[in-house]
């Protein structure tokens, strides 16, 4: 008798595979995961160069000494610029960056020491700003391209009708900001201007404002007289260190792994809701569709209606199963090719790629896919039952959908919490057990939680399969309005 | 074993309604058997407690011998009043699929769904899908996925509604052709004039209760003769013929009854002088008149104890 179960499920996994719809949602949800990622990283990549000048109100000197200090920001660019030449002998580079390169003979680009960061600190220093904006080009890394007043043709100008021209220039778009120093920052910082019409990328002058600012900090510690090792001592900041307790009670140090692991399960919820939303309302359609072409008087006639009922719930679990399986491929496939495509500059994905392919992480989520799904498709499996449109169905639906958003609107505040009070009491409610207990992987919840949640979980599970196999028994069968709750419930109590 | 199917005090409730009350009936082994009733009247729910979609509140139901029909469902084979195939399958894999379900294994169902396809004409729809399909042509496919397990029992819910003289006579003849391989064929229809041709014994059921069962011959012995009449001309004067009980006019012929003590020579004469008579025929009521009569008789009944329409 379980063969018929099994002839139900096949066909209905086959004829699901099949159909374009699945298609489009193996493929769509990595395609847009992949284009969040993607588009972010080449955005940042090829982000348009931001022009900007310097206006200084006061001797010259602070805009060219700003300059240079805002270009130090560069330094790890600059050794891996040097260490880039000598590897592919780029002899047409310029002799300056040659002269570098043997300068810094043997040093490891990724971690230069104290000593080499000096240097290179002094050495940067002594260029100008124009030469140290060609060296940028060079390692294609420019953001921000620091154009002189003279370039711009405005260097002759009165004050006032040179930021005329600059502001025109903004507008124009042949400008992206422009800064104005003040005459001393020693005295005041009143009069210090940046003039952009972008308020929404405030990097430009977030980092510009730091360098100033240690510029200005170092002339006021050189005219106060302090010694520049007690300055340094007194700037020093305070630094937490991050450390956890481990399962040996031991502390040991956060990495950054260890912060993307305790994000990466609101990936897997998402996936999980993705793929338990979008495979139950297949379930719930396909019924509606058998029950209003009356198809399934036919099956009722060689299968009984438990068989037909846990048939088509295996079919589509097997197909859901199928479309997770083709995401965990995906993931696996670009946590392989992610290195060689995005060149190894996306150190989130290094920690996160290999979050997601994390053993437990994916037994969990299988495990918790399958209890999720079973549970949900036997509650829109009975409600199929019982349409015979799918807009009946729709308006019965809602309750579920209501259901299904707490997991999405928790999901956050678990994660930051994820033994809180509400993660708790949301584990134990077996709805949505799969989702929260997911969340809180990284927790990690204690074992016993483990263990009662599950045991409910499969608990219910099973009360839900004898619930809606009664209602299917008598609904399947039934023409006319859809019943009411209240008849429902009645079906239950009585068969 | 004499009869395929037995019921034996038969009833079914839903609730208050009872839909079918204290039926008992026999079918013999290898006959073809007629279910009629009016719409409602509670065919459909015997043949699904029949096929044990439905399970009976009272009574027994005993199917090939097994007082359980679902022990002996992949020997039956079923045709439901509602006809539906799943659109996106293909007509060959739809019905393999039905084979399958009723235990055939995979290679033996794909072949025979095949077979069929090419014997009743479908051959080049083997490949379509159920969408494709006229009426007919679906309907077809659907009787195919009745037989293919060549059941022992085959119970069939309006076969020939929607289909054409010509799909029906190929409907008949597998029928017939069940028949004479001994299968027993059951089938509910509202066309008095199948019946009459196709059934060696059928049942009326009537506000869910049975109205008769048996063989034709028997149902209609004692029954008082009545004039089939085919005519030209304005049959409205039939209105007026002396001694006239009931009749069932059709436009071009009528059947017609006449009170006791009138003598149909007497019709005769009077309906030769009004009419143009083109034939005339004393004999046995049609089904179509002992159905009518049935409706009528047990709904007056059934008004007299006070229970309305």
């Amino acid at each position: 008798m379980a063969s018929k179960t099994f002839l139900v499920a096949q066909r209905e996994y086959l004829e699901n595979v099949r159909t374009k719809t699945f298609w489009l949602g193996i493929i769509i949800v990595p395609v847009l995961i992949a284009a969040c990622v993607g588009v972010g990283a080449l955005i940042n990549k090829f982000k348009e160069v931001q022009r900007y000048t310097v206006v200084d109100l006061g001797d010259d000197e602070l805009a060219e000494r700003a300059e240079k200090q805002f270009r130090t920001r560069d330094m790890l660019q600059m050794f891996k610029l040097i260490a880039d030449i000598k590897e592919n002998a780029k002899n047409q580079s310029p002799e300056a960056l040659r002269e570098l390169g043997r300068q810094f003979e043997g040093m490891d680009p990724e971690k230069p020491t104290g000593e080499q960061k000096l240097a290179m600190f002094n050495w940067m220093q002594q260029q100008s700003p124009k030469t140290m904006a060609t060296f940028a080009d060079i390692s294609a890394s420019k953001k921000y391209d620091f154009v002189s007043l003279e370039e711009l043709e405005v260097a002759e100008l009165e004050p006032e009708a040179q930021q005329e021209a600059l502001n025109k220039m903004i507008t124009d778009g042949e400008l992206f900001a422009y800064f104005v120093l003040g005459e001393d920052p020693n005295k005041t910082v009143n009069g210090f201007e940046y003039v952009a019409n972008n308020k929404t990328d405030p990097k430009l002058r977030e980092a510009y404002e730091r360098a100033l600012t240690k510029l200005v900090q170092n002339d006021r510690i050189r005219a106060a007289n302090i010694n520049s090792t007690v300055a340094a001592h007194i700037k020093k900041r305070v630094e937490f260190g991050q450390r956890q307790i481990g399962a040996d009670g031991k502390k040991s140090n956060v990495e950054k792994s260890d912060i993307v692991n305790q994000w990466a399960p609101i990936g897997f919820v998402y996936f999980l809701w993705i793929a338990i939303f979008s495979i139950a309302n297949l379930l719930l359609t396909n019924t509606v569709e058998e029950k209003s072409n009356r198809i399934i008087e036919v099956l009722l006639s060689s299968v009984s209606p438990t068989q037909l009922m846990n048939g088509k719930i295996f079919g589509i679990a097997a197909t859901g199963l199928t479309m997770v399986g083709a995401w965990v491929g995906f993931a696996l496939l670009a946590a392989w090719l992610a290195p060689v495509l995005l060149g190894g500059t996306g150190e989130f994905l290094d920690v996160l790629i290999p979050a997601l392919s994390n053993i437990s992480y994916l037994a969990a989520f299988l495990g918790y896919f399958l209890g999720g799904f079973l549970l949900y498709a036997a509650m829109l499996v009975a409600i199929g039952s019982v349409c015979n449109t799918l807009k009946e169905a729709q308006n019965l639906m809602q309750p579920v959908m209501m259901i299904l958003m707490v997991p999405l609107i928790s999901m956050v505040f678990i994660t930051q919490e994820p033994n809180g009070t509400v993660a708790k009491v949301l584990s134990f409610i077996p709805l949505f057990t799969p989702f929260t207990m997911m969340n809180r992987a990284a927790g990690p919840p204690e074992v016993w939680e483990y263990v009662v949640t599950t045991i409910l979980l499969i608990a219910t599970i099973w009360f839900a399969f004898k619930a809606a196999g009664k209602v299917f028994r008598v609904g399947v069968l039934m023409t006319g309005n859809p019943p009411k709750l209240k008849e429902i419930l009645g079906w239950l109590w009585k068969s | 074993m004499d009869h395929a199917l037995i019921l034996d005090g038969v009833t079914k409730r839903f609730g208050q309604f009872t839909a079918v009350s204290n039926l008992s009936l026999q079918v013999p082994t290898g006959c073809i058997y007629g279910f009629l009733g009016q719409n409602g009247a509670g065919k459909t729910t015997t043949i699904r407690m029949v096929m044990s979609i439905f399970h009976q509140d009272s009574g027994t139901i005993s199917v090939l011998g097994h007082s359980d029909a679902s022990q002996v469902k992949d020997r039956l084979g079923y045709l439901p009043e509602e006809k539906g195939l799943y659109k996106k399958m293909k007509t060959v894999d739809i019905i393999a699929y039905f084979g399958k379900l009723k235990g055939m294994d995979t290679s033996t169902a794909n072949l025979k769904a095949k077979e069929l396809l090419t014997q009743y004409g479908l051959g080049e729809w083997m490949d379509k899908k159920c969408e494709a399909l006229s009426k007919g042509m679906g309907q077809k496919v659907q009787i195919l996925g009745t037989i293919i397990h060549e059941p022992e029992l085959v119970i069939l819910d309006e076969p020939f509604s929607g289909l054409d003289p010509v799909n029906r006579d190929v409907m008949r003849d597998t029928i017939l052709q069940m028949k004479k391989e001994g299968r027993t064929v059951i089938f509910s229809t509202h066309v008095m004039e199948q019946a009459e041709q196709l059934c060696d014994a059928m049942m009326m059921i009537h506000k869910s209760e049975l109205a008769f069962a048996g063989k034709l011959a028997d149902i209609k012995q004692g029954l008082d003769k009545g004039i089939r009449l085919e005519y030209d001309g304005d049959g409205s004067v039939l209105q007026n013929l002396p001694g006239l009980d009931r009749i069932n006019d059709n436009n071009k012929s009528a059947e017609i009854y006449l009170k006791q003590g009138h003598d149909p020579q007497d019709a005769l004469r009077w309906l030769i002088d009004h009419l143009t008579i083109r034939s005339f025929d004393l004999s046995e009521p049609s089904l179509h008149e002992v159905f009518l009569r049935t409706v009528e008789e047990r709904d007056a009944a059934l008004a007299a104890v006070g229970v309305t329409a």
